[in-house]
């Protein structure tokens, strides 16, 4: 009989258990250390530590030099890297790690994950050890230091860093005469020249915004005013502004204008289609644009987002932490790691390696960022908008409740619902969920 | 020594004795089940009385909350609707095509053992590769089903992306695995009817519809039960090919129980509350299951 999955499901649940209750003892002691540590007289005593990473094979390359540069300025550390899986898989290993009392001192964190991560103690707070290093955080993007930050405790640094942009297809531009938009008000012209039609059935599609994840339409509420939650943490997403996007996209899919994928598999399709030239614009990653460029048989330019009310883009990608439960000594390993891995010296050829964005504004302004920029000019679209790149609204069920307008949005594109009737039906829904954590 | 050993000096009787040996050479496989079954049991059933959230060190005792939750949640009923569609017509259709070419392919020669290796074949390729191969022939754009489609002139079918469709389609993958482990358990069932019956009944003028009806599909009923029993549960468990496939989705159209656990317990954190599910559901199969051997007790025929 197959009870297989569902056994597997609880004896995953169990395995986090039997150490739990261990666990609890430690609570004490975990209050004690976040005073600031004593400025650490050199301690040379070699060390070795763990570093679980997300980084998949073409970024491998990039870490080896990172590593091997690392251990020229610290001979005595010795970092291991552990390649985890994505970020899900990460994320459950180090569960895993908590409730077995076995952690790496180093990790990536998701930022989608850091108010989960850091509300339930599992980062370190690195706030005392930048104080005490007189670290220049003011040369990060605003934005993506802000990112993981959780109740003004810093409990990581941006890493690898992503953001939604639009990807275009520059050859096709051209031709036509257009350039991508720069507002909403633009899209209608820009699309009533790219949109083609045979009949009733668009032909080509003048851009694509992915529907399967708010990822990429968080900024879009964002943009035409509107925000997610309210300041004290209920839904706002039947707000006139926050549904402002929907009514947009609503309009410019029923005049044949826009295409937007839903569900598994949209994404794949959504690319194919852009290679064909049946999509002319397509929002995605910033991560991808290495893989546009490498893949498509045209020339590909990059914008950001268009702006209505503001103009900004979200935060994807991950971050470098310290875990909580590593002792002392491998902590103050794993931050001179952090530190050189975030350093504005390597800043240019880590995000040149990885395809991933620069986090220091020094680098960018460095000869090497001028270079990098002269070489991959598609890049220079976001880093205009260098501090709008923003994170979203911080809460531990943010995840969840954001499920409910992905459907509300889906009802809208796959069944042509009304825009106002779902997206209050998700409001309402988000709201019960916000309102079951608040007395949790 | 002998002497000594008259029965009332013994510590145990000899028959007491041999069922310590009995028990003790069950007992490595009794301690695997208690360390990953029964363990594990025991203690959902503990993290679904707490709001645990899978991270923090504390479990907060909250009592019955979780259960009443779950129970006043539409999607609770929502969910469990939708498994038990997805677990009817997954049994109902590979019992059915199973039965139908159990009856066509149920000749004893070479060509015919060939063509059931074709169609048992399906059953040794894992789900996740089944379920994307399928993602592909259902691409909407891509697809090899909708271009076929479009032969016949009918327009693009969002199969995976329509809530009417998304259903059936997961459905069909597991049919086209699983029916040929149905076919070859029913051609094995077929074999051990006794074949006077067939030439008793066709003296007697019977039609092979007739003869279908009243010996083949009575005299299978035993294989018919195992059958039930097993792909049911199985069916109620279905996860690799929801997640693969659809995700749950669209609009939570394919969202089956095991799913909705996986996600309540490890995308939202919600442990307690996942494990109070875990633990509902279990007793939902566990019911079924007995109706099932209950019902079977007065309807199969085993046959001597």
């Amino acid at each position: 009989m197959k009870m297989k999955q569902w056994l597997l499901l609880v004896t995953l649940l169990m395995m986090t258990v039997t150490s739990a209750v261990g666990c609890s003892k430690s609570q004490a002691k975990e209050e004690a250390t976040t005073v600031p540590p004593a400025p650490a007289q050199e301690d040379t005593t070699p060390i070795k530590i763990q570093y679980w990473h997300s980084h998949d094979e073409d970024q491998t390359a990039g870490l080896d030099y990172m590593i091997k540069e690392f251990n020229k300025k610290y001979p005595y550390i010795t970092v291991e890297p552990v390649f985890q899986g994505d970020y899900d898989e990460l994320q459950q290993k180090l569960m895993a790690a908590v409730a077995a009392k076995q952690v790496p001192a180093v990790t990536n964190v998701e930022v989608a994950k850091v108010p989960n991560f850091s509300e339930s103690g599992m980062l370190a707070d690195l706030s005392p050890y930048i104080a005490r290093d007189k670290m220049d955080t003011a040369d990060f993007s605003t934005g993506m230091l802000k990112a993981y930050n959780y109740q003004d405790k810093q409990y990581g640094l941006p890493l690898i860093v992503s953001t939604s942009v639009f990807v275009y297809n520059k050859t096709m531009f051209d031709k036509e005469g257009v350039t991508p938009p720069q507002s909403w008000d633009e899209i209608e012209a820009f699309a009533q020249k790219l949109t083609k039609k045979e009949g009733n059935k668009t032909t080509r599609f003048a851009f694509s915004v992915p529907g399967w994840s708010s990822w990429y339409y968080d900024p879009w509420i964002m943009n035409g005013g509107g925000s997610v939650l309210t300041q004290d943490n209920m839904s706002a997403i039947d707000q006139p502004d926050s549904m402002k996007f929907m009514n947009k996209f609503k309009e410019w899919k029923d005049k044949g204008y826009m295409h937007i994928g839903y569900g598994k598999g949209a994404s794949d399709t959504m690319r194919q289609m852009f290679f064909d030239g049946k999509i002319g614009m397509v929002e995605h990653t910033s991560a991808l644009i290495k893989w546009y460029m490498e893949k498509a048989k045209f020339e590909v330019g990059v914008s950001f987002l268009p702006g209505d009310k503001k103009r900004i883009s979200q935060i994807g990608g991950a971050g470098i932490a310290v875990m909580d439960m590593a002792s002392e000594k491998e902590k103050e390993a794993a931050w001179k790691f952090v530190q050189f891995m975030t350093a504005p010296e390597n800043n240019i050829k880590w995000a040149e390696f990885t395809g991933y964005l620069p986090t220091r504004k020094s680098a960018i302004e460095s000869e090497e960022g001028k270079q990098y920029f002269s070489k991959y000019p598609q890049y220079k679209a976001v880093f205009d908008n260098f501090d709008n790149v923003m994170p979203r609204d911080q809460h531990p069920a943010y995840d969840e409740v954001s499920e409910f307008y992905v459907q509300a949005l889906g009802k809208v594109v796959l069944e042509n619902a009304d825009v106002e009737a779902s997206f209050k039906e998700a409001a309402k829904q988000m709201n019960d969920v916000l309102a079951e954590y608040a007395t949790k | 020594m002998s002497g000594q050993l008259t029965p009332k000096k013994r510590l145990l009787s000899f028959s007491t004795l041999e069922k310590w040996k009995d028990f003790s050479l069950a007992l490595p496989a009794l301690l695997l089940l208690a360390i990953f079954t029964y363990f594990p049991l025991i203690s959902s059933f503990y993290i679904s009385l707490t709001n645990w959230d899978l991270i923090k060190p504390i479990k907060k005792f909250v009592g019955l909350l979780n259960y009443e939750r779950l129970l006043k949640d539409d999607q609770f009923y929502r969910v469990l609707k939708i498994t038990f569609t997805y677990t009817v017509l997954d049994v109902a259709l590979s019992l059915l095509i199973g039965l139908g070419m159990a009856l066509l392919f149920n000749h004893r020669s070479k060509a015919f053992g060939a063509m059931r290796l074709l169609i048992f074949m399906p059953y040794y390729i894992s789900m996740v590769i089944a379920s994307m191969v399928f993602v592909w022939i259902l691409n909407p754009e891509y697809g090899v089903l909708n271009k076929a489609l479009e032969v016949f002139g009918i327009d693009k079918v969002f199969w995976l992306n329509d809530t009417s469709t998304a259903l059936w389609s997961v459905v069909s993958v597991s049919v086209w695995k699983g029916v040929g482990f149905v076919m070859i358990i029913f051609i094995a069932g077929l074999r051990s009817i006794p074949t006077e019956y067939y030439e008793a009944s066709s003296i007697d003028g019977a039609s092979k519809w007739r003869q279908l009806i009243h010996i083949t599909i009575p005299l299978l009923s035993p294989t018919t039960l195992f059958l039930i029993i097993t792909s049911f549960i199985s069916s109620m468990q279905v996860f690799q090919s929801v997640s693969v496939m659809t995700g749950g989705g669209p609009l939570g159209s394919t969202k089956v129980m095991v799913m909705w656990i996986y996600e309540m317990a490890f995308v939202q954190f919600k442990a307690g509350k996942a494990s109070a599910l875990v633990i509902i559901f279990f007793f939902i199969i566990i019911f079924f299951t007995f109706v099932q051997f209950s019902l079977s007790k007065r309807k199969v025929h085993y046959e001597g």
